[in-house]
């Protein structure tokens, strides 16, 4: 038994500094496209090569709704002037309503129920990897638990399959009030690729009030980190000053 | 490669004849129903071929069923039987191959079609707690809308129970269990130590990705096949390009080809060590469950420094890859996979000596050879209970002929077996990463494909076994039918083997040496 | 006042003209004779036990001399009065009980009864007389003062159960045969005790208790061994001790609803009054052998009863087994005494007596309680299987209220009155320090952890058989409503529940009240030994350290002393100087505790943490799917499955097991598994030895050919052998 601990000892701080700094180890986030083209050509290039229709033009400025983002990455490899891509960003979530202060329930530690519906694997993957000792969400009081009757956020990954839908709505139902929705994925958001098949919802919003989103396909730990912070109302969502100013320069902080 | 028709003649003359198909390069044995389940045992049994998946197509006038067998150097055989659209009913060939079980049930529930013979239908796909009778949302006329009206919680089901023992009670799991679990139910049929029956209720999670692909082009279809069981993306984006590329008889450049076994590798590498890390998890071994989820997560970030992407999503394209990896990039991911895989090797062996990690793994969750045989069970599962099958050997694609690597297998069929064949597998595929960078050639990395009508059958060794891709394109590079077969959905097939007869406190273990995917069986 | 005489005198009155009343009452009336005479008749015993106890009442009376024989005497000395004071409060709730029963049977009229040979109508007459005549016969037994009259009194009750279990039976199919072992095996039980009886007279030449007591110093070792070993497993037969206890589950689950309570709360008792009567009253140990097999077997019957019921599913069979277990835990005891006796130590003596007795009255209390509830149970479900049960307490709040009072006590959980005697069984066994034999030693500390380990059993047993049959889901017949008890059923639940609470949180009065019955057996005080002065009214008398006391003050040891007269609330055990305390405990002050902080609980969750939450009630989490079935919760079976696996040594099952496959051997339609229900005595003793009675048999069978020169041969080898016989005498 000794070998285990002088092993865990030897192995040292693996853990990310995120939130307090900021992480910017190569290949922990893929990135996400923003708005903003070179030219209308090439835009209206972008808007006919995204196969979920993140891109729109918006009085002659294009404009990326990352809600639907896929991670196809052919906007960025199979057009000739690729869309202008935020590599590195994280910061994703945004809250659909935004709140000024939450319950006490929220101000602790906080426990969190994560459902599964319909998610191909990857999305819940990267919930499991928050509690690997490079994010371990331990140390930010953030706990899993199996049952809905503890947690004060549901974390909701997958299209929303017909099948689950009952079981979801149960899920909601048994969660001690305050509770916050936190949907994580493109599938969560909008169907994603499963969008128009008849056993999924485009959305969890089409069966409950989603608070928090999280974009991406999957989104990486680190932005399931942040979604579950703006959750707790310790992070400021996505696009506020304070999160554009954190990806813009990363290293620093 | 055996010839096929001279023997159908003489076995089954004028009920059977056999043809080649040179698309697939398979033997295609159109036959008679009456003579479908002799056929199917002969092949199965006597010519010691796989099962592999069973196709059904709906036409204007008919049903047709399409049987896939593999086998070693004798190639690949399609028995094909049909039936006109008025009668619906096939015999049933679960009797000499049970490895066709839940193919059969597959097809009752999603076409409607009748399986004469069959113990077991109903209740799989469709729960039948959730839908009323008559729906068959794989047929063409199928209407989504009406779908709806058949949508109802049926209140008096209750599920079939067949252990009878004063006492016995059904323990329920799931469908929402455990922190991070995939959605699914178990239940387990026990008196309150030995789980006496196992048995799953799956496909909480079905997407109806196959009804979904139905009509749309093959590069929409692509980001369905990446997705829709994403911890293999590259395994099943891979087995339905190398189908459309059949079809369409494109030639993959080289340099792509090499890049593609590359990343599979990498893939396989990486999702073997998740595993490691989901059965470390489920002992409560908490310093190799932080170790191998350091290993895992070391691995997501080479495979998104060097693709862009943590699950190498968007690389595949029909004819190629879409975007070209430089050399450098490939040998500083094969550098720090070898260094990750170095982690792995100091972690197996101080796992071999944690007695009480052992003694939880040890003789846990065994499948006999036989029974594995029977159930043809893919991947590390088959070959922990010594059934050395692997695609990459058997029927070897994108030129894994030409690698030198060993198909690791072990004898004991136990939990154990399967956690030393992960690692063993994890060796094998940094091998491979190597002698691919090796055969790196220069060139382009896709050649665009030119869309004709036809079927064919894509076909990888995924991490977890062999997957089965159908894939039929109209003319205009439409999918006019998709079938997938993931190992998931065959070694769940077989995971109640595992279960029964053991405590249920081991369940979790089984469950994670098993190395199942719901996603990957739900689709 | 009436003097106990009277009241027995009275008692038996009352019990004739009950009969009486029964002949001539139509059956429709048949459940109030007995409620209006086997209640004052239960009264009355109570009264003259208590007379005698604490009033020091005690009699001998001689009636009348059967020349050539002896005089039958009546006499009630503290010995006998705790069970006159136990056997009355279980006969009394046990009455209304059965009226009830007798009154919700179907009078006449029921055409299905009609085809029986005899009318339903003459069973219940014919079991109110025979129950009343049950009644009389207990009672004699314990105030008979010679062999003769205790001999004719036990002879009387048992034909009598046997007729009671037999003529109003619960319709199990082996109930004439459970009646039959019943009658056997007490009989078997009666010779070898009559034997044992006329030994001791033999050796005092009298048949008088008196006589035989103060002859009994002089009997010799030889003698005094076989009166104990025939009286102990003659009286265990009745009491249930192992190893002839297997007629006991048979004849519990055959016996009728109605007269079930009355066999476990009673009659079981007689066992028990049998043994410490002849082994403790009237000849008192001298070696401490006989003491430690009482005590050996006392603590294997209470292990392998409690096992029994904790895997058992049949309701009535839980609570049979555990009847078994109990007595084991009380001869366990007496065991202790007997040795504490032989070694000249009376106080441990006395105290081991007090557990002995103390446990004897508590299992007698909440074992009738818990039969009236399984009988209630049976009645509004028709099931006896608590693997098809479940739910209940939605349907019978009331008796699921009783019985878990019941389950708690005999689960010997505190403030409960099974907590103080099983307490103090452990606490006598832990003195085996002042025992000088290695032999003694161990046999007490391997008796005292198989006792815990049966306390442990004991609650996992009763958790699971509470909660198996109220708690959850209802298993069968999910929807149809199940009638809660009448009163005359509730009633005499919660007088015994009401009963359990005041024997467990008023020890020291209890233990003073039955300190003469001690007093007798041991030749010390328990009251004195447990109940110290300090804690009566008058503190000089303190033979404690003036520290030590003022400590005691300053905790509060006396609270409620002058609401409650008499006594303090502390049982304590004082030692010597370096050692005042041995060990001490109040289930009174634990009551008090106990509910502080239930009702601390209930303020602060309910009232104090909702002042500004909503409360909401949600159905439970049955992890998200369609609807949880009654199948998919745990059985009684599956709960104590553990048990059953790591014991199965010792029930030594034989299992069948069976698969059933269609098309291919995967698929399989049925997995059929069995488990037989053979008890270890049945397999060990009692298959053995009618296996060896049936060779005997035969073996006479063959002599008995039917051939006349075959006798005509018999005849002349005994001839022959008299010959023999006659010419080596007189040569």
């Amino acid at each position: 038994m000794s070998r285990w601990v002088i092993k865990g000892i030897r192995t040292g701080i693996k853990t990310t500094t995120y939130p307090r700094g900021t992480e910017s180890a190569p290949g922990t986030t893929p990135g996400l496209p923003g708005s903003g083209a070179p030219d209308s050509e090439a835009a209206q290039a972008l808007v006919e090569i995204c196969p979920t229709g993140v891109f729109t033009v918006a009085g002659g400025e294009l404009v990326a709704d990352v809600r639907g983002c896929i991670h196809c990455l052919r906007c960025v490899r199979l057009t000739h002037q690729p869309a202008n891509w935020q590599a590195g960003s994280f910061e994703w979530a945004a809250e659909t309503v935004p709140v000024n202060k939450l319950p006490g329930a929220f101000k602790k530690s906080v426990h969190i129920c994560v459902v599964d519906t319909g998610d191909c694997g990857a999305c819940l993957n990267e919930v499991r990897q928050l509690n690997n000792p490079y994010y371990n969400m331990h140390r930010l009081g953030l706990f899993i638990t199996p049952t809905p009757r503890h947690a004060d956020i549901l974390l909701i990954v997958g299209p929303g399959t017909d099948h689950m839908r009952y079981a979801l709505q149960k899920i909601y139902a048994a969660m001690p009030s305050p509770k916050r929705v936190v949907a994580a994925g493109a599938c969560a958001l909008s169907g994603g690729v499963f969008a128009g098949s008849f056993t999924c919802s485009e959305g969890i919003g089409e069966t409950m009030p989603v608070d928090v989103e999280i974009p991406g396909c999957p989104p990486p730990p680190l932005a399931i980190l942040h979604g579950l912070l703006v959750a707790a109302g310790r992070r400021p969502p996505a696009g506020s000053p304070a999160t554009t100013a954190k990806t813009e320069t990363p290293g620093t902080a | 490669m055996i010839n096929l028709t001279d023997q159908i003649e003489e076995r089954w003359g004028g009920k059977a004849q056999a043809g080649f198909n040179v698309i697939n390069s398979a033997w295609e044995v159109t036959c008679s129903q009456t003579a479908l389940v002799e056929i199917c045992e002969w092949i199965f049994a006597d010519l010691d071929f796989s099962f592999a998946t069973l196709v059904v197509e709906e036409e204007a006038d008919e049903w047709r069923l399409r049987y896939i067998f593999y086998g070693g150097s004798n190639g690949w055989v399609h028995v094909l039987a049909s039936s006109p659209r008025s009668e619906q009913t096939f015999p049933s060939i679960v009797g000499p191959v049970h490895a066709a079980d839940w193919h059969e049930r597959e097809a009752e529930d999603m076409f409607g079609l009748n399986f004469e013979g069959h113990p077991r239908l109903g209740d799989f796909i469709l729960h039948d707690d959730a839908w009323q009778e008559g729906v068959e949302p794989m047929r063409h006329q199928f209407d989504p809308q009406m779908a709806l009206l058949y949508r109802k919680p049926v209140e008096d089901w209750r599920p079939r129970r067949i252990v009878q023992e004063p006492g016995a009670f059904i323990m329920p799991v799931g469908p929402k269990y455990s922190g991070v679990a995939e959605s699914a139910q178990f239940l387990l049929e026990t008196v309150g130590e030995d789980v006496i029956r196992f048995s799953p209720r799956l496909y909480y999670k079905w997407r109806a990705v196959e009804k979904l692909a139905e009509g749309k082009t093959a590069d929409e279809v692509l980001l369905l096949a990446e997705r829709f069981a994403a911890t293999t993306a590259f395994a099943h984006g891979l087995a339905f390009c190398q189908a459309v590329e059949k079809i369409c008889g494109a030639k993959v450049p080289q340099r792509a080809r090499a890049l593609r076994v590359f990343l599979a590798e990498l893939e396989r590498l990486r999702q073997h060590t998740g595993q490691v890390q989901a059965i470390c998890e489920s002992t409560a071994l908490v310093v190799a469950d932080s170790q191998s989820g350091i290993l895992e997560e070391d691995l997501l970030r080479i495979s998104g420094e060097l693709a862009g992407h943590r699950y190498l999503f968007g690389l595949l394209a029909p004819g190629g890859l879409t975007t070209d990896l430089s050399d450098q990039a490939c040998q500083h991911a094969l550098e720090r996979s070898r260094e990750a895989l170095a982690g792995l090797d100091e972690l197996e062996t101080q796992l071999r000596v944690s007695s009480s990690f052992l003694d939880r793994l040890e003789e846990v969750g065994f499948v006999p050879t036989g029974t594995a045989l029977d159930y043809g069970l893919l991947g590390p599962v088959a070959r922990a209970a010594a059934v050395t099958d692997d695609l990459r050997r058997k029927q070897p694609y994108l030129g894994y002929d030409l690698f030198q690597f060993e198909v690791p297998s072990e004898r004991e069929g136990d939990g154990y077996a399967r956690l030393r064949v992960l690692f063993s597998e994890c060796r094998q595929s940094v091998l491979i990463m190597g002698q691919a960078l090796a055969a790196l050639a220069e060139g382009r990395v896709r050649e665009p494909v030119r869309f004709h009508a036809g079927a064919a059958l894509g076909y990888v060794e995924a991490p977890r076994g062999g997957a089965f891709h159908w894939v039929r394109l109209d003319e205009g590079g439409r999918v006019l039918r998709y079938h997938i077969t993931s190992p998931s959905f065959v070694n769940w097939h077989g995971f109640h083997l595992a279960v029964e007869n053991f405590a249920f406190q081991d369940f979790p273990i089984m469950l994670a040496s098993f190395y199942l995917s719901v996603a990957e069986n739900d689709r | 006042m009436m003097d106990a005489l009277m009241l027995i005198i009275i008692f038996l009155g009352l019990c004739g003209a009950g009969v009486l009343l029964s002949l001539l009452a139509p059956p429709a009336r048949q459940g109030s004779v007995l409620a209006w005479t086997g209640c004052p008749a239960a009264l009355a015993l109570v009264l003259a036990g208590g007379a005698a106890l604490l009033a020091g009442d005690t009699f001998s009376q001689a009636l009348w001399s059967l020349p050539g024989l002896s005089t039958l005497t009546l006499s009630l000395d503290p010995v006998s009065a705790p069970f006159l004071v136990v056997t009355g409060l279980v006969l009394f709730p046990a009455s209304i009980f059965a009226a009830s029963e007798l009154n919700r049977e179907p009078g006449r009229g029921g055409s299905a009864k009609r085809l029986l040979p005899f009318s339903f109508s003459y069973h219940k007459r014919a079991f109110t007389v025979m129950l009343l005549g049950l009644y009389a016969a207990i009672g004699l037994i314990f105030v008979a003062g010679d062999v003769l009259l205790f001999m004719l009194a036990w002879e009387v009750m048992s034909i009598l159960a046997y007729l009671l279990i037999v003529s109003l039976s619960s319709g199990e199919k082996d109930g004439a045969g459970a009646g039959y072992l019943l009658l056997a095996m007490g009989e078997a039980g009666t010779l070898a005790a009559v034997v044992g009886f006329l030994l001791m007279a033999a050796g005092a030449g009298s048949l008088d208790f008196g006589a035989i007591h103060a002859a009994a110093p002089g009997f010799s070792n030889g003698l005094k061994w076989s009166v104990f070993l025939l009286s102990f497993f003659g009286f265990g037969v009745k009491a249930g001790l192992l190893p002839v206890n297997f007629w006991l589950p048979r004849a519990y689950v055959a016996a009728s609803r109605a007269f079930v309570p009355v066999l476990a709360g009673a009659t079981l008792n007689l066992g028990l009054y049998g043994i410490m009567r002849v082994n403790a009253g009237l000849m008192p140990a001298t070696s401490a052998g006989p003491g430690l097999i009482a005590l050996v077997i006392g603590a294997l019957t209470a292990l392998i009863g409690i096992l029994y019921a904790t895997i058992d599913k049949d309701l009535k069979l839980v609570l049979a087994h555990s009847s078994i277990e109990n007595a084991g835990i009380v001869i366990a005891g007496f065991g202790a005494g007997m040795v504490f006796v032989a070694t000249s130590h009376p106080v441990p003596a006395a105290i081991a007596f007090m557990a002995s007795i103390y446990h004897l009255i508590n299992h007698s209390l909440y074992k009738t309680l818990l039969f009236f509830g399984a009988g209630v149970v049976e009645t509004g479900t028709g099931i006896r299987n608590i693997n098809k049960l479940g739910g209940l307490i939605k349907w019978m709040p009331w008796t699921a209220a009783a019985f878990l009072a019941g389950a708690l006590a005999i689960s010997a959980l505190p403030p409960l009155n099974g907590f103080v005697s099983e307490w103090l069984t452990l606490q006598t066994l832990l003195r085996a320090a002042d025992l000088s034999s290695a032999a003694e030693k161990l046999s007490f500390a391997l008796a005292g952890a198989g006792l815990a380990l049966t306390a442990a059993l004991a609650v996992t047993c009763f958790v699971r058989t509470f909660a198996m049959s109220f708690l959850g889901m209802r298993r069968t017949r999910e929807n149809q409503p199940v009638q809660e008890a009448k009163m005359g059923a509730l009633a005499p639940m919660f007088i015994l529940a009401v009963l359990c609470l005041g024997l467990g949180v008023l020890p020291t009065y209890v233990i003073s009240a039955l300190s003469p019955a001690t007093t007798q057996l041991a030749g010390a005080s328990a009251a004195d030994a447990l109940v110290p002065p300090f804690f009566s009214s008058n503190p000089e008398h303190s033979q404690l350290p003036a520290g030590f006391v003022q400590d005691f003050h300053n905790l509060g040891a006396q609270v409620g002393q002058s609401l409650l007269p008499g006594r303090g609330l502390v049982v304590l055990h004082r030692g010597g100087e370096d050692n005042p305390v041995v060990f001490a405990m109040s289930t009174s002050y634990m009551a008090v505790v106990l509910i502080i902080l239930l009702g601390a609980t209930f303020v602060v969750t309910r009232v104090w943490l909702t002042r500004r939450r909503r409360l909401l009630r949600r159905k439970r989490w049955d992890g998200g799917m369609r609807r949880l079935l009654p199948e998919m919760t745990y059985t009684a079976t599956g709960f104590s499955n553990p048990v059953r696996v790591i014991f199965d040594a010792v029930f030594r099952p034989t299992t069948v097991e069976d698969t059933r496959e269609t098309v291919s051997r995967h698929f399989r339609t049925a997995i059929l598994r069995e488990r037989d229900r053979t008890y270890l005595a049945d397999k060990l003793v009692f298959r053995p030895a009618r296996a060896a009675l049936l060779k005997v048999a035969r073996a006479l069978a063959y002599l008995h050919q039917g051939k006349l020169n075959a006798y005509a041969a018999y005849a002349l080898f005994a001839l022959l052998a008299v010959l023999v016989v006659y010419l080596i005498q007189t040569s």
